[in-house]
C-alpha cells in the first residue's frame, strides 16, 4: 500500500468507526440489535476510529517493490519430513527483511465506492422499522408451533407465582407466553377465560377481521439483530364503541383471554376491557431467554 | 414508486444496516487479531503446536472452536492470515467450517431453542464437525492452486522477516479489514436484497416442503443460505419451523453458518471462485445426506415439533 492508500484506508475506517458511534449514541442501535451488543458497537466503533486515525496520521511508507511471494503448492504435510524434502530457500530468496504487503487487495477507491454507496442509500430509505409487509414475513400473522412434550408441566399455582398482576388484578402476562399457548392444550386450559394484561405495539389486524372491530398487538422477538427478528402477535377484539388506539402506538391491553381455532389452526384473542397508552421501552425488542 | 417498492426499499434498507452494524465490530475484532496474528506469531508457530500426523491435526482443528469461539465473520480474516503464516490450509478449512457451529455459544442457544434438547444439539454440533473435517481431508490432498488465492498463499522462506513492530500490526489489520469489509459488505447488500424481494417463510411454498425431509431439507438449507443468520441465533429461527421435521431443521443450522450469501464473498477474499462452488456442493450434500441420515436413523422416535415455550415474565 502507498501511503495514500493507507491513508484513504484509514479515513474510510473512520467512517465505518464513526457510523457504529453514531448509531450507539443517537440510540437508533436500539432498533437493529439486541441490547446485548450495543456496548459491541460502541466498543468496534472506538477501535475502528483509533485504527482509521492512527493510519491517517502514520502512514507506512512502503516501497514499491512488486515482489511476489511464491509459494509452496501443497500443505505440507505437518511436520511429515518425508513429504517435505524441498528446500525453503529455493522457493524464496527475499532480502533480510521486506517492508512490502504481498496482497493484491482492491484499491482505496473501489473499497470507498462499493462499501459507502449502499450505507448512504440504507440510511435515507430506512425508516428504523420493518414495514407492515417486512413484519408479515417475520411471523406477524402466523400461528404459533406446536409445543413437545418436553416443556415442564405448568399449573394454575406456577402462574401465580410467577406472573404479577396489576392494579385490576389481571395478570401481566408476556405476549410470547400468550401467543405459544395456542399450540399447548394444557396451556390452552389454564389460560382460557383469564383476565390479561398485555403489553405490545398495535398493528392492523388481518385474520377473521371482516367485521372490522380488531386489532393486533404485538412484540419481537430477537436474538442477535433484526435478521433474526420473530414477530408474535395476538388479536384484539373491541366491543362496540371501544375507544381503539391508532396503528403504531405502544399500549396496554387488558382483558379476557381465549382461544379460537380459525381454519384449523388455534389462536389466541383477547376480548378488550381497555386499552390504554403505555411509555415505549428503550428498546421494543425482547430478548430470547 | 408504488408502496410495495417503497417498504422493500425501506425493509431491504433495514435489513442491510442491521446486519451490517452487527457484523462489522466482529470483522473489526477478527482482522486485529488477524494483524496482530500476522505479524507477531512466529512462522513455523503450527508445527510446533499441531500434531505431526496430518489427519491428526485436522480432526484436532476441527474441533478448536470449542477453545477459540468465533462466528463465522470473524473466523475468516483469522485464518486468511494463519494461512500466509503458515497453518496448513486444511487445518485452517476444518476450523473455519467447524467453528460456528462446534463452538460453546451455538450450542447453548440451540439447546435453549429446542426446548432444552440435548440429542438435536449433538446431532447439529457432530454434523458440523464431521462435515468440516471430512472436506478439509479431501482440501488437504489438494494442490493450494486448486483453491486459495495467489495473495493468501503462505509466505515460507527462512531468510523472509516482516517487520514485528505495532505499526506493521496496525496495517495488517487495515489491509483486513478493508479487504473482508468490502466483501462482507457486498454480501449484506446482496441477503437483503433477496430477503426483502425473493424470500418470504411464511409463503406456503416453503410451508408445503415440509411433507418431504428430502425436499425441506434442500428447501431449508437454500432458506439459511439466503437469510444469513449468525450461528448464535439461527437455531431460534429453525424450532420456530414448526411444519418441519428435525432433519431440514439440522440441515438449516448446520448448511447456513458454513455457507451463505454474505460468507461466499468472505470466503472470496481467500479461495478461488471455483473452490467456493465446490465448497458450497460438497457442503450442501454433505449436509443434505446426514441430515437425512440423522433424521431417519440416529434420531428415530423423537419428536418432530418441538418449540420454545417460556411463561415467566
Amino acid at each position: 500500500m502507498t501511503s495514500l492508500d493507507t491513508r484513504l484506508f484509514g479515513f474510510l475506517a473512520c467512517l465505518w468507526g464513526g457510523l457504529l458511534i453514531y448509531f450507539y449514541h443517537s440510540t437508533r442501535i436500539r432498533d437493529y440489535l439486541d441490547i446485548g451488543f450495543h456496548h459491541f458497537i460502541m466498543v468496534g466503533g472506538i477501535g475502528m476510529l483509533i485504527l482509521g486515525t492512527y493510519s491517517l496520521i502514520n502512514p507506512k511508507l512502503q516501497s514499491k517493490k512488486n515482489e511476489s511471494s511464491k509459494s509452496c503448492d501443497h500443505d505440507h504435510g505437518h511436520h511429515d519430513e518425508k513429504h517435505h524434502s524441498h528446500n525453503h530457500k529455493q522457493c524464496h530468496d527475499h532480502g533480510d527483511q521486506c517492508d512490502h504487503d504481498h496482497e493484491e487487495g482492491h484499491g482505496p477507491f473501489i473499497t470507498i465506492f462499493l462499501t459507502l454507496t449502499p450505507l448512504i442509500l440504507a440510511m435515507t430509505y430506512t425508516q428504523d422499522k420493518l414495514s407492515n409487509g417486512g413484519m408479515a414475513k417475520k411471523g406477524l400473522y402466523e400461528k404459533p408451533a406446536l409445543t413437545s412434550a418436553n416443556i415442564p408441566p405448568f399449573s394454575r399455582q406456577d402462574l401465580e407465582k410467577n406472573v404479577p398482576k396489576n392494579e385490576h388484578g389481571e395478570f401481566q402476562l408476556r405476549m410470547i407466553s400468550a401467543y405459544y399457548a395456542a399450540g399447548d392444550l394444557e396451556i390452552q386450559d389454564i389460560f382460557e377465560g383469564l383476565p390479561v394484561e398485555l403489553e405490545g405495539r398495535i398493528a392492523p389486524e388481518k385474520i377473521n377481521n371482516e367485521s372490522g372491530d380488531r386489532l393486533r398487538i404485538f412484540r419481537s422477538i430477537i436474538t442477535c439483530c433484526a435478521a433474526d427478528l420473530q414477530i408474535v402477535g395476538v388479536s384484539l377484539e373491541f366491543p362496540e364503541g371501544a375507544k381503539r388506539p391508532q396503528l403504531e402506538d405502544w399500549v396496554k391491553a387488558s382483558g379476557t383471554l381465549t382461544f379460537e381455532t380459525v381454519e384449523g389452526d388455534v389462536l389466541p384473542l383477547l376480548k378488550i376491557r381497555e386499552v390504554v397508552s403505555a411509555e415505549e421501552p428503550y428498546s421494543e425488542f425482547r430478548r430470547r431467554q | 414508486m408504488t408502496q410495495e417498492r417503497q417498504d422493500q426499499l425501506a425493509d431491504g434498507s433495514y435489513e442491510f444496516l442491521a446486519i451490517f452494524l452487527e457484523g462489522l465490530p466482529f470483522i473489526f475484532l477478527g482482522t486485529l487479531v488477524s494483524g496482530f496474528l500476522g505479524t507477531y506469531l512466529p512462522r513455523g508457530a503450527f508445527e510446533k503446536i499441531l500434531p505431526k500426523n496430518n489427519t491428526l491435526a485436522v480432526l484436532m482443528s476441527g474441533l478448536l472452536g470449542a477453545v477459540f469461539p468465533v462466528c463465522e465473520c470473524a473466523v475468516v480474516p483469522v485464518i486468511r492470515r494463519l494461512v500466509k503464516n503458515g497453518l496448513p490450509v486444511s487445518c485452517a478449512l476444518a476450523y473455519m467450517l467447524a467453528a460456528p457451529i462446534f463452538n460453546p455459544v451455538t450450542a447453548i442457544s440451540t439447546y435453549k431453542a429446542f426446548n432444552n434438547s440435548p440429542e438435536i444439539t449433538i446431532s447439529r454440533l457432530a454434523m458440523g464437525y464431521m462435515i468440516a473435517v471430512f472436506i478439509a481431508l479431501i482440501v488437504a490432498r489438494k494442490a493450494h492452486s486448486f483453491f486459495l488465492k495467489a495473495s493468501v498463499k503462505a509466505e515460507n522462506g527462512d531468510d523472509h522477516h516482516h517487520p514485528r513492530n505495532l505499526n506493521a500490526a496496525l496495517n495488517n489489520s487495515l489491509r483486513d479489514l478493508m479487504d473482508v469489509g468490502l466483501y462482507f459488505c457486498i454480501g449484506v447488500v446482496l441477503t437483503a436484497i433477496l430477503k426483502t424481494t425473493v424470500i418470504d417463510p411464511t409463503d406456503d411454498f416453503w410451508k408445503e416442503l415440509a411433507n418431504n425431509s428430502i425436499v425441506g431439507s434442500i428447501g431449508m438449507m437454500f432458506l439459511a443460505f439466503v437469510l444469513s443468520l449468525c450461528s448464535t441465533s439461527d437455531a431460534f429461527i429453525a424450532a420456530n419451523f414448526h411444519n418441519f421435521r428435525y432433519g431440514p431443521k439440522l440441515a438449516f443450522m448446520v448448511f447456513g453458518p458454513m455457507m451463505d450469501a454474505k460468507l461466499i464473498f468472505l470466503y472470496s477474499t481467500v479461495f478461488k471462485w471455483k473452490f467456493i462452488l465446490f465448497l458450497f456442493v460438497a457442503i450442501f450434500i454433505l449436509t443434505g445426506a446426514l441430515s437425512i441420515l440423522f433424521e431417519t436413523r440416529i434420531l428415530p422416535g423423537w419428536m418432530s415439533q418441538q418449540t420454545e415455550i417460556l411463561l415467566a415474565p
